[in-house]
């Protein structure tokens, strides 16, 4: 694949931890400040194609009454809902059968979508299966919005309508790189380097499976877009290796690290490696009872809570009348 | 990349917002997968500057945005190359979910050229553009090569060459709706369907190759150097459509007729390939025994092009020369060395060719709607178009077109229903003069889209949580 050196990932998502918490936050703040504003923060797709947040309040009484319901969430309740929907893409994707490749760029889309997003604003389920759907056709294994959504039951249209909001907020930077290929050169270079018979042949193999499990749970964390892909592996290969014993891995580190340019060093190297085993460490799903908990609330935040069915039948035929007038519209003059 | 602003009008106009940077000149290309515009730059930054913008249709009802245009965005992301074509904006049409990708404009392509220099000035290409051309390609080639990108579609249409400017002359590689990264496919690259325009078609495609390689690039780049010297297609084939079987009888003997039939001895992978067992027969049907591809490009066998030429139509694809390896052949190290400006060449005594512009239909605004009014006069780098806008420009034509496929001249009308719904009434482009009451088959084909896209009735969410 193109060089990963002159790639968009390297040069634009791949991001310092400070940054990260920046863009979470100011995600956050912005759904907060709608939610003060409108009192909801769910963005609709219009007719026209464009966002747009829900219609200010104008009654200052149902504006002080849902003010004193809805409480936003906060930015680790938002981290709550993203694990959750994240173990959700490898799940689907899981029950489709999808080759592992596509199961990591859908992960990586949804992680880049939410770092311009709130979950507060889009629905992470659609956003979610959407992505999914895109990395399909990324990846060339296309599969129509309709038998997707047929799969998991849900409406296909949805996935349609989110299809473009998704490239636009990745910015069109669609090519992304996973470390389970970097995993395999890894090994493929360890082959050499080891002058490996049968039986070593075997032992790599077990470190390789082993490695694939350490990188399916770095990409449930916020590693892969604070580190490149080569490291993920490198990690994911120097954990695997500490269970197995399978070669000398500083050995094997020193040689990596010079045959490349003095970029890299091995120091730097294993900062990152504490840094991504203290990731994956401090990883933990949510309890299925705060999980609810944080669902009622984005819920609410959404504008979609029980209470508000009535609002719904109301945006139902407003949306009608909208059309009607489209139609009009359309008419020669 | 990918504008944000919303697509909502404003006061001042019915315009999009990012159709309001560009000055809309005309209709310059169409295709299978849309139409190519030409429009220049508003902004005080880069005003007048020359964009191509291609319009992507929508894809088949219900697959969503264009796999075709994500494909050649997110590849074109990645690539930087002097001598590929630069996406420089990516803008969305949210209502009817296509997207516009705007280039910088090329003046020329290979076709023209070679199109001119046959039907018009009656004389060879000189040696330096030939050579100055062709190593200009490869060199884009061994940059998508070498990032693992095969093109796969390569012919003279879809290699531009700049005009006047900074880059004239430079040759610039386009149209990548079918080109592929093709490191680890998920699937066997022939399942994406046959791909290469039947000329340029390398031999083991043909044959049934189900997993090819950047060597069908390089076949494409021997019959391109052929057709530059004689200025004719070298394998002219007659193309059986609508079989998605890749075996192309008439293709493959034109190919025989000037090299000879492939032995396994000179290819030994031969025997895999599906058609070469099945159609044994019709293959080996004609015994070829005086072919000469020099005769054919009037070239010596003993000189440094025929042998670069030979190289590239060797019928082994794991023996055809690689575009690294071609950059490095003697034939660029010998006089006339290639340049940077492929059609202006350095030394004194070459004929000078003044390449005609890409004609501008001025008639077709961006919906791809014909207009039956006379147009207007094209005022802005009206310079930049020897020729003026004369009859000439107010009749279409079967158009130079941008990357993109050519089509047989159609009616006007045809536009129509080819055209896509969606940027609303009273939108103006170029402030082009555009008919009212838009032909009623246009209208529906609007209204049925927004009906598929399941957009105006569509319920806002569902509750359900299933999975």
């Amino acid at each position: 694949m193109a060089d990963f050196l002159t790639s968009t990932h390297r040069a634009k998502w791949v991001f310092t931890p400070q940054h990260l918490v920046e863009k979470y936050r100011a995600a956050n703040q912005r759904a907060r400040q709608v939610l003060e504003k409108c009192g909801a923060t769910l963005m609709e797709i219009d007719v026209d194609g464009s966002l747009s947040y829900p219609e200010p309040q104008t009654s200052v009484k149902a504006n002080a009454e849902k003010h004193s319901r809805t409480k936003p969430l906060s930015i680790d309740e938002e981290q709550c809902i993203r694990v959750f929907f994240e173990n959700k893409i490898q799940e689907v994707c899981k029950s489709f059968q999808f080759p592992h490749k596509i199961q990591a760029t859908a992960l990586i889309y949804f992680k880049r979508f939410f770092l311009q997003w709130s979950v507060m604003e889009h629905q992470p389920k659609n956003i979610m299966l959407t992505c999914i759907y895109a990395a399909c056709k990324i990846e060339e294994n296309h599969v129509s919005a309709e038998e997707l959504g047929k799969g998991i039951q849900q409406d296909h249209h949805m996935i349609l309508n989110n299809e473009m909001i998704i490239y636009q907020s990745l910015e069109f930077d669609l090519i992304v790189y996973a470390p389970y290929r970097s995993v395999e050169g890894f090994i493929n270079d360890m082959q050499e380097f080891c002058n490996a018979d049968d039986d070593f042949l075997q032992m790599l193999k077990t470190l390789q499976d082993t490695a694939r499990s350490e990188v399916d749970k770095m990409m449930l964390t916020d590693a892969p877009l604070l580190f490149p892909p080569g490291q993920l592996a490198l990690a994911a290969l120097h954990n695997s290796n500490a269970l197995h014993k399978v070669l000398d891995f500083d050995g094997y580190l020193s040689s990596i690290f010079s045959r490349q340019n003095p970029v890299h060093r091995e120091s730097e190297f294993i900062e990152s490696l504490n840094a991504i085993n203290s990731l994956v460490r401090k990883y933990k799903f949510p309890e299925r009872k705060e999980q609810n908990h944080i669902n009622r609330k984005l819920e609410s935040c959404w504008g979609l809570s029980s209470q508000d069915e009535s609002k719904k039948r109301e945006k139902k035929s407003k949306h009608k009348s909208k059309k009607n007038s489209n139609e009009a519209q359309i008419a020669p003059s | 990349m990918g504008d944000g602003s919303s697509n909502r009008t404003n006061s001042n106009s019915n315009k999009p917002e990012w159709l309001q940077q560009y000055d809309l000149i005309g209709k310059i290309g169409e295709g299978t997968y849309g139409l190519v515009f030409l429009a220049r730059i508003k902004s005080q930054a880069n005003r007048g500057k020359s964009i191509a913008i291609k319009k992507f249709k929508q894809s088949k009802d219900g697959d969503g945005v264009s796999p075709t245009a994500i494909r050649e965005i997110m590849l074109l992301r990645e690539i930087i190359h002097e001598n590929v074509v630069k996406l420089v904006n990516v803008h969305i049409n949210h209502t009817d979910m296509s997207l516009y990708l705007a280039f910088d404009y090329a003046e020329h392509d290979l076709y023209e050229i070679i199109r001119h220099h046959r039907d018009k000035v009656n004389h060879s290409i000189n040696q330096y553009t030939v050579k100055s051309l062709l190593w200009q390609l490869l060199n884009g080639l061994n940059y998508l090569h070498s990032n693992w990108i095969i093109h796969r579609d390569l012919k003279p249409s879809n290699i531009l060459v700049m005009g006047d400017g900074e880059e004239h002359g430079v040759v610039k590689i386009a149209d990548f709706g079918l080109a592929r990264i093709y490191q680890a496919p998920l699937k066997p690259l022939s399942e994406n369907g046959v791909v290469v325009t039947i000329w340029y078609r390398a031999p083991e495609l043909l044959l049934g190759a189900k997993h090819y390689t950047s060597a069908v690039d390089m076949w494409a780049v021997g019959c391109i150097f052929a057709e530059l010297l004689t200025l004719k297609p070298l394998f002219q084939g007659a193309e059986v459509k609508g079989t998605p079987n890749p075996f192309q009888l008439d293709q493959l003997d034109k190919i025989f007729k000037v090299l000879g039939h492939p032995t396994l001895d000179k290819w030994p992978s031969l025997a895999n390939l599906p058609h070469w067992q099945q159609d044994v027969q019709h293959i080996q049907g004609h015994k070829y025994d005086n072919t000469s591809l020099c005769n054919v490009v009037h070239l010596s066998p003993k000189s440094p092009a025929y042998d670069l030429l030979s190289k590239m139509l060797e019928y082994d694809p794991r023996k055809r020369i690689t575009a690294a390896e071609a950059l490095e052949h003697e034939y660029f190290k010998l006089e006339p060395q290639p340049g940077r400006n492929t059609l202006v060449p350095c030394q004194p005594g070459e004929t000078f060719v003044n390449y005609p512009t890409r004609p501008v239909d001025t008639t077709t605004d961006f919906e791809g709607t014909a207009n039956l009014q006379p147009p207007m006069p094209v005022s802005s780098g009206a310079g930049s178009m020897p020729g003026g806008h004369g009859s000439n420009r107010t009749v279409p034509r079967p158009m130079n077109v941008v990357g993109m496929q050519r089509m047989p001249h159609q009616p006007m009308q045809a536009y129509n229903l080819a055209s896509q719904a969606g940027m609303g009434p009273g939108m103006n482009p170029g402030g082009i003069p555009m008919q009212r009451g838009v032909p009623q088959a246009h209208q529906q084909q609007q209204l049925r889209r927004k009906d598929q896209m399941g957009m105006p009735g569509y319920p806002p969410q569902q509750k359900s949580r299933r999975i």
